[in-house]
């Protein structure tokens, strides 16, 4: 037998790298115009379908009987003021009050809360029923001004939530619980330094305990400290069975009754009783007595935040979520684009092409995953931004108030909802890789994804069902659309049909993201451990 | 490196069928190693182990010395023509190469080199999908050329060729043992590689029934029967019978003797005066020493129509 | 492959006598398909399971505490299955005529019988008997599951909750209909195969022309539009059929609403079949 001289390549490889990989399967992607065409898809379905069901709302109202029927602004109620951070609240109530030029203390305890509001008594309503509202406050504050808005943090007694301390509209931490009565009266106490303001309660005006301690920024030297009463409207919601609402809203009003007041402090001036902010307040003017150090405050309105929603005093009203309804469809044809590009190599046996380049399976399907993840999330970005800008100005010219919010909650709604559909796409190449059916993954993703949402806000099941089901399916994930949390301080039904998720933003993600990880991982279990 | 293929004792078991049954087999560089056997020998499932997509139950394989999965670029290592057919329809030729490259980290421009080894220029920009079964065996080569291997792997790559395409192939593998590679080229069909492979590994049922080179296996097949053509039929046939030949009669006129090399048969028949008009050493084909070495693997397939194709 | 074309073959004009000519043998041919492979099993399989399986689910879900109104259709409530179970009979609608596409068995089919609008609706009949069979099972079990378990959620013939029973009328159409919607889903899925051919697209078209449009309608605040979006889509319209209760509410009547998706599914099927015969097999 001759010698051989053996082959020598010519041709030197690059780098052994992941970043080949990832490069090849990107390649792999960009070359098949179907699937861009897919992605071109889910990123213009993602802003019809939000711009369609936003560009058909239309807004109609008429103020009382017979009154002719008005379009679009004008039914817009005056805008709502808004706290420091932008949120607009609701800041209406009955404030009995005194400047107070520097550092201070204000004490005073309270004996008694007692309320009355109207039961259904139409567009007039009178007073009559007695009983108090679950938030319905009494108490000490410490505020700016008497500008709706301004900020204050404050020591109350509430109708059902004990005592509390409150400031700047969305902060809420709990003081003693339990009603307050002459027996058991409730001792309250706010005290000053600089920008600083700590609430302590007490039984016994002995023992005093922290509740809270707020920091108002920017508090100017001289405040107005005092009494207050607020008492948010009687709401009744006939929870339906699945989660559907019907609700019915009339004004309350709350008495509180204050004695052994005391200012310490470089305050001025006599005890000034003001009605902070209007609305349905003016329906139930707040008045005060005094006896001495004993006083008598009665008010109505609240001090929270103003949640989205109907039948709340924003009129209507439009959140930045509303405007990507359209990632629903996104997700689907996104979950055609994700498992075709696996399925795909099933299908005309090129996965063993591809197992040969690279027989580090795993790797293989992660780089398919990063890619599939990053093109989505650019496609879904530039979705999820047009879709806003498109429905905020849609909205706008009807005449829709935007409910606002941070500009960092706004990137975490639309960034979200870009990485909702990565995590969407993840999912759905993770379910081609484990059932190498196109047909079947797909629809096993829609399944996952959209199904349990369906079977949530068509209320066919009950509220606390419907809860486990946005926390446990892949449909939590839409959780990081949700910009506005549920307020525990204000009374509402915070159903997923309103927008409001059983889970934070990111557990939600996170739920989704766990979801997509565990079916990549068996599909990496299986593809490696068998024949390809 | 040293470029050969090492193949030990693989077995392997899809089901009820034994796909695999002890395959042992080395291909060596510089040469053709054919690798021929009927339907469901074994051929394909052994290319699949060798490149690392099925696991083998018992044995293994080694492309120079390494397990396939432990390569480093392995497109720059084994080069491999499996399934022609594997292509996404909706990408054209150059994109196919072009990922291919990538995952190698191979510039851009030695897709445009293989395509133009391949001769495939004119259709490299369009969807593969539209592409003839030719068309995609040189794509196929064309992306094992890709990492420009010193081993080849080659299953079934005159399927669908026209003439011209099969006589280019045939020289385009020459010139790859003639470069020092080791090139293996599965066949079911032994025409094919008569004149192209120097090497022949047959397999039948899972297993090598011959590992030998071209000529031996012709040789061995030819046995060493002689044909003689005489008019004295009776009186040959004593006088080799004597000899200790056997002697066939297959026609009026001819013989064949079995035993005997045909000097010694011109001998004896001169020394006897036996008038003879022909004595010729009978040389089988490739073809024939194929099927006879394949009968029984032919038989199996009748018997269990599984096999390989089961195993896809 | 080899069992279908010869199954295939009797569906060709001008047989000898005895042999089965036109609609029937192809519709032969394609029962011979249906049956000689396992995946059409399995998916009618997953129908009637997953049906029972999600309506039991929810059945088991739903409670009605003592004293409180629950204003809800034990009818549509026990039949909620049927929401996922579409999804399956979805798949093999598409199935049915994308994986002969995929696999280039099309050309062998079309070549056995090259009457193609013979072939679809030979495939459509096959499609419709088989889904109807699965159905009827998910739907009895789902009835069935709902009459056993409601009475012990709260929901008693005190309070107005007659236990569910086939001999009701209202119960009987929701279940009649529950049974022709979901053979209706597998005709407009298997339609829109037809046009697409790609089983990927056609399954994400489907599914997203059913789920869409309930979530559309859930964030379009403009009655009217939700009232169309719920009037005209396939799924709400469909589905409207298995109220048996409050049917004034309903956005559309119950067999106004299935009218609504056959037509979907017959104006499918007519493009499907149409593209068919225009276009390379």
């Amino acid at each position: 037998m001759t010698t051989i001289t053996p082959y020598r390549p010519a041709v030197q490889s690059g780098r052994d790298g992941f970043g080949q990989l990832l490069r090849a399967e990107w390649t792999k992607f960009r070359t098949v115009r179907g699937w861009l065409i897919g992605l071109g898809v889910a990123a213009v379905v993602t802003v019809l379908l939000g711009v369609l069901t936003g560009g058909s709302n239309d807004i109609a109202c008429t103020i009382g009987p017979g009154a002719p029927v008005k379009h679009g602004r004008a039914c817009l109620p005056p805008p709502p003021p808004t706290a420091p951070g932008g949120q607009p609240v609701r800041d209406a109530f009955y404030f009995v009050h005194r400047p107070l030029a520097g550092n201070g203390s204000l004490t005073a305890r309270v004996t008694s809360l007692t309320g009355r509001y109207a039961a259904g008594q139409g567009p007039y309503p009178q007073l009559t029923t007695p009983g108090l509202q679950p938030w319905s406050k009494g108490g000490i504050i410490v505020k700016t001004g008497t500008k709706p808005g301004s900020q204050y943090a404050a020591m109350l007694v509430t109708g059902s939530h004990g005592v509390r301390m409150q400031d700047n509209f969305t902060r809420d931490s709990a003081g003693l619980p339990g009603l307050v009565s002459a027996v058991s009266p409730r001792w309250l106490r706010l005290t000053r330094h600089g920008d600083t303001i700590t609430g302590y309660d007490s039984a016994d005006g002995v023992h005093w305990t922290l509740v809270g301690t707020a920091h108002l920024a920017g508090l100017p030297a001289t405040v107005q400290a005092g009494l207050f009463a607020a008492s948010p409207d009687h709401t009744v919601i006939n929870q339906n069975f699945g989660g559907g609402e019907t609700g019915t809203s009339d004004p309350s009003q709350a008495t509180a009754v204050l004695d052994r007041v005391s200012l310490a402090g470089p305050a001025s001036g006599a005890w000034t009783g003001t009605q902070v902010g209007g609305g349905r307040a003016a329906a139930a003017p707040g008045r005060f007595q005094r006896a001495g150090n004993a006083f008598t405050v009665t008010g109505s309105g609240d001090i929270a935040p103003l949640p989205p929603g109907d039948g709340n005093g924003l009129g209507p009203n439009i959140t930045i979520e509303r405007n990507l309804a359209g990632a629903f469809a996104g997700l689907i044809a996104i979950a055609v684009v994700a498992a075709l590009f696996i399925t795909a190599e099933y299908r005309r046996g090129l996965i063993r092409t591809t197992l040969t380049a690279s027989p580090r399976r795993g790797r293989v399907l992660a780089a398919k995953a990063i890619v599939v993840a990053a093109v989505t999330f650019v496609a879904g970005l530039a979705a999820a931004v047009v879709a806003v800008a498109v429905g905020d100005h849609l909205a706008t010219a009807k005449g829709f108030y935007l409910y606002p919010v941070t500009g960092l909650t706004e990137v975490r709604v639309v960034a979200g909802t870009a990485a909702l559909l990565a995590v969407g796409a993840v999912f759905a190449l993770g379910m081609g890789a484990l059932l190498r059916r196109s047909a079947v993954a797909v629809t096993a993703v829609i399944v996952a994804i959209v199904l349990p949402y369906i079977l949530v806000v068509a209320s066919i099941l009950p509220v606390g069902t419907a809860d486990w089901v946005l926390r446990l399916t892949p449909a939590a994930g839409f959780a990081i659309q949700q910009s506005v949390p549920a307020y525990p301080q204000v009374y509402g039904l915070y159903t997923p049909n309103g927008g409001y998720f059983p889970l934070s933003p990111w557990a939600g993600f996170a739920v989704l993201c766990a979801w997509a990880a565990v079916v990549l991982g068996l599909a990496a279990y299986r593809l490696r451990r068998r024949d390809a | 490196m040293e470029a050969t293929i090492e193949v030990a004792g693989l077995r392997k078991r899809f089901g009820p069928a034994l796909a695999l049954d002890g395959m042992t087999f080395t291909v060596r560089p510089g040469q053709i190693t054919g690798f021929v056997g009927p339907n469901g020998a074994g051929k394909s499932t052994t290319m699949r182990v060798i490149l690392g997509l099925d696991a083998p139950d018992e044995g293994h394989a080694l492309i120079g010395g390494k397990p396939y999965p432990k390569l480093r670029h392995p497109l720059s290592q084994v080069g491999a023509l499996l399934d022609a057919a594997a292509l996404q329809p909706s990408r054209s030729a150059r994109n196919h190469l072009l990922w291919l490259a990538h995952s190698q980290g191979l510039a851009a421009q030695r897709a445009d080199e293989v395509i133009e080894q391949a001769g495939l220029q004119a259709v490299a920009r369009r969807r593969a999908g539209g592409y003839s079964l030719g068309m995609r065996q040189r794509l196929g080569i064309a992306a094992a050329m890709l990492g420009d291997p010193p081993v080849l792997m080659f299953d079934e790559p005159f399927n669908g060729m026209d003439p011209e395409g099969i006589v280019w192939i045939r020289g385009f593998l020459r010139s790859l043992a003639g470069e020092g590679r080791a090139v293996l080229v599965s066949s079911h069909l032994m025409g094919e590689l008569e004149d192209t492979a120097g090497h022949l590994v047959v397999a039948g049922r899972g297993k090598v029934i011959a590992d030998t080179s071209v000529s031996a296996l012709v040789a061995a097949a030819s046995g060493d029967r002689v044909g003689l053509r005489t008019s004295a039929r009776t009186e040959a046939m004593t006088v080799l019978a004597h000899a200790g030949a056997t002697v066939t009669a297959t026609g009026r006129d001819t013989l064949t003797v079995a035993g005997l090399t045909p000097e010694r048969i011109i001998g004896l028949l001169g020394a006897s005066a036996v008038p003879f008009s022909e004595v010729s050493a009978h040389r089988a084909t490739l073809e024939e020493a194929y099927m006879e070495l394949t009968r029984d693997a032919a038989e199996f397939r009748a018997a269990a129509p599984a096999g390989e194709e089961a195993a896809r | 492959m080899s069992q279908a074309a010869a199954a295939g073959q009797v569906c060709l004009p001008g047989r000898p006598a005895g042999a089965l000519t036109g609609l029937r043998a192809c519709l032969r041919a394609e029962w011979t398909k249906t049956r000689t492979v396992a995946g059409p099993a399995w998916l009618l399989a997953a129908t009637a399971g997953l049906t029972v399986a999600v309506s039991v689910a929810v059945i088991a879900a739903v409670r009605c505490p003592a004293g409180m109104a629950c204003p809800v259709d034990p009818g549509r409530l026990s039949l909620t299955g049927v929401q996922l179970g579409q999804a399956t009979v979805a798949i093999l609608g598409v199935l049915t005529i994308s994986n002969e596409y995929s696999t280039g068995m099309m050309r062998t089919t079309l070549t056995a019988m090259p009457r193609r609008s013979l072939v679809l609706a030979a495939k459509a009949a096959v499609l419709t008997g088989e889904v109807i069979v699965a159905a009827a099972v998910g739907v009895l079990g789902s009835v069935l599951a709902g009459r056993l378990i409601m009475p012990g959620h709260g929901f008693t013939a005190a309070r107005g909750f007659v236990p569910l029973s086939l001999a009701s009328g209202p119960v009987l159409r929701a279940a009649g209909g529950s049974v022709l919607y979901l053979a209706l889903i597998a005709l407009l899925s298997l339609g829109i195969a037809a046009l697409l051919r790609d089983s990927a697209a056609a399954i994400g078209i489907v599914l997203g022309l059913l789920y869409l449009a309930p979530i559309a309608a859930s964030f379009i605040t403009n009655h009217h539009w939700s009232v169309r979006v719920e009037r005209y889509s396939p799924m709400p319209a469909g589905l409207a059929i298995q109220a048996t209760r409050h049917l004034a509410s309903l956005p559309i009547s119950p067999w106004g609403g299935l009218g609504v998706l056959a037509a979907w599914a017959g104006a499918a099927l007519l493009a499907g079949g149409l593209l068919l015969r225009l276009r390379d097999a």
